[in-house]
């Protein structure tokens, strides 16, 4: 693929505009606040655009059309079963606890509602996940850009660690956050009209479905059992594992979507900001997965489009299809709308684990263990330093990653160990007062574990079973899906047994921060479009419908 | 704040206008002037983002 000098000049465009809003927000940070939280005080509109942005990372955009390849349009199960639910979940029942009781981060509600050690194990984790998330996603994008454009792969890391580092560092998280906004926009527009062209060319949707095989173009009707269908999975895998376990322990506990909706300038807002990211977040497949299954029928039609194929002839390789139908229907100008696009997309996720490493590292590790009781402007400076440190470690994973592929998939495997049990800790702390400091770190060390013994006993497409294996899955996809299934049964019921045989906190403590104890908003003088229980009941509506025409 | 609106109108604006200035260009396997759609689409989008700052000023 060779791009042309206007192709250049859009890259340029968008590098210069994401540098001018973090020159802009600049004059917003005079406190830790102001940059770690953007003192609360983004609009809905804002937060809700970014709350799904930050999640549209390289693995998003260029994974979900290369699964779209290899599994069809059971792939949208990743949205319509596990995100969306989970995100009317947080809007309208977890959000009144991380606004209300005024935490700065995940961790520290985490501090508020059990105690310091749960606290110390979930940031810890956490921070360290982020950085090497990050990394991994410079690593994609420099892989990617030198193998499609030829481009220097320390080139690509580089230039894209530096504009991030300089967007965040001036603006902090605010500065993030508006950069996410304009890629968000930029992802939509730069791959939307690429499915339409793939798709019509492959005849659309019923030339889809008259090419490919049936259980490519259905989302339930082959889920009966799991060798029906190419994800290898089964409805109930598939509904707890994905659409309960890990769709809720993500959506609803991760920091770095969580923090987006704390940003929002009012209780309200915060309770919107995912249920309104609900709307674009139904249409995403339409977006990034139905090119894959187009760039799958073309390859099967006489079009002059070929699916790439592994070097070696190593099969197909699916990550290729977005780039490759991209060269094949973007002409110079939308090529460089297109490239950019996937630019900001590696850009977004990348910066929204930035801003929620340094909130991490500066509150719950820096201030909490190494310096108390300094004065803000410390904080500010930390925030700051810890954001070049947080891109710097990025860097270094990322080379990381080229030199050991196989450590990095092993910190993978142990990182979907620590979150796979976490969903339970939080529905456990929020909604039974009786939970425990000692419940909660005991159900995630034991759910961690769990998930590991499950790892160890099982194999799928090779992995696993380095205890003994006494199972075989179908698919690493099922394997995750039951690994987490079982973590979280293990986490909640270790957390509840624990729980009893401990002291609870007095109920005094426990205000804001649990069902019961807290005071739910009252929105019924608020106009209909502003209610939460009636966006979550549109929304809800909209994904039957989209599941009953995609069955 | 700043308003979000007026740096999203100005970047889509201005792509918009240099795709339109590449309009003769096509790629290998569609037909449609591909530079055109998405660069009106663009100015319009850039348009409406620029009425919404406005109406709010």
């Amino acid at each position: 693929m060779s791009l042309g000098p206007i192709d250049y000049v859009v890259l340029a465009l968008y590098f210069a505009f994401v540098l001018g809003i973090g020159f802009l927000m600049r004059r917003k940070v005079e406190t830790s606040a102001d940059f770690l939280t953007s003192h609360r005080s983004v609009p809905v509109w804002i937060t809700s655009l970014a709350f799904i942005a930050a999640n549209l990372g390289a693995q998003e955009v260029v994974g979900m059309c290369a699964s779209g390849a290899k599994y069809g349009w059971m792939t949208a199960h990743f949205y319509w079963v596990g995100a969306v639910p989970a995100m009317l979940f947080i809007g309208v029942f977890m959000m009144p606890f991380y606004y209300g009781s005024k935490a700065r981060s995940v961790p520290e509600y985490l501090r508020m509602r059990f105690d310091e050690k749960t606290r110390a194990l979930n940031a810890a984790s956490f921070a360290i996940m982020t950085v090497f998330s990050s990394g991994i996603s410079m690593y994609a994008l420099g892989k990617l850009f030198q193998l499609v454009l030829g481009w220097d792969f320390t080139a690509s890391v580089m230039l894209s660690a530096a504009i991030v580092l300089v967007y965040t560092f001036l603006g902090g998280l605010t500065s993030a956050i508006y950069n996410e906004v304009l890629q968000f926009f930029l992802i939509v527009l730069g791959f939307a009209p690429l499915s339409i062209l793939a798709v019509m060319k492959a005849g659309g949707w019923s030339g889809l479905q008259a090419r490919l095989a049936p259980e490519m173009t259905h989302m339930w009707r082959y889920v009966g059992h799991a060798s029906e269908n190419p994800m290898g999975v089964e409805a109930f895998g598939l509904v707890a594992g994905l659409g309960f376990v890990l769709s809720f322990g993500y959506w609803c506990t991760d920091f770095l979507v969580v923090q987006r909706a704390m940003a929002a300038d009012s209780m309200s807002a915060a309770r919107r900001t995912p249920l309104v990211a609900a709307f674009p977040k139904m249409i995403m497949p339409f977006i990034v997965i139905l090119p894959g299954l187009a760039a799958l029928a073309l390859g099967q039609m006489n079009s002059g489009y070929s699916f790439p194929l592994k070097e070696g002839g190593g099969g197909p390789d699916y990550d290729l299809a977005l780039t490759t139908l991209m060269a094949k229907f973007y002409p110079s100008g939308m090529l460089g709308v297109g490239l950019t696009a996937l630019m900001a997309s590696f850009m977004s996720g990348m910066a929204g684990n930035v801003t929620a490493f340094n909130t991490v590292f500066t509150y719950d590790l820096y201030q909490s263990y190494i310096r108390r009781g300094a004065p803000d402007s410390h904080y500010l400076k930390i925030a700051r330093l810890t954001t070049v440190g947080g891109v710097a470690l990025s860097i270094a994973t990322a080379y990381l990653a080229r030199l050991f592929n196989n450590i990095m998939d092993l910190l993978q495997l142990v990182f979907s160990f620590v979150n796979a049990p976490l969903f339970a800790t939080f529905l456990l702390g929020m909604f039974w007062k009786r939970t425990t400091g000692h419940g909660a770190f005991s159900g995630l060390l034991a759910g961690t574990t769990a998930a590991a013994v499950t790892h160890g006993l099982t194999v799928a497409e090779g992995k696993g079973g380095w205890i003994l294996p006494v199972h075989t899955f179908p698919s690493t996809m099922a394997q995750n899906f039951w690994m987490a299934i079982f973590a979280w049964s293990i986490c909640f019921v270790v957390t509840i047994v624990v729980s009893l045989m401990t002291p609870a906190k007095p109920e005094a403590e426990l205000r804001g921060l649990v069902y019961g104890l807290t005071d739910v908003p009252n929105d019924a003088l608020e106009p209909w479009y502003r209610r939460p229980l009636v966006l979550a009941a549109i929304v809800g509506v909209a994904l039957l419908i989209l599941n009953a025409v995609f069955w | 704040m700043t308003d979000l609106r007026i740096p999203i109108a100005l970047f889509f604006g201005i792509v918009g206008v240099l795709l339109l200035t590449v309009t003769g260009n096509h790629a290998p396997l569609t037909e449609q002037p591909v530079n055109l759609y998405t660069g009106v689409s663009m100015l319009l989008f850039a348009g409406v983002m620029a009425w919404l700052a406005r109406r709010r000023s």
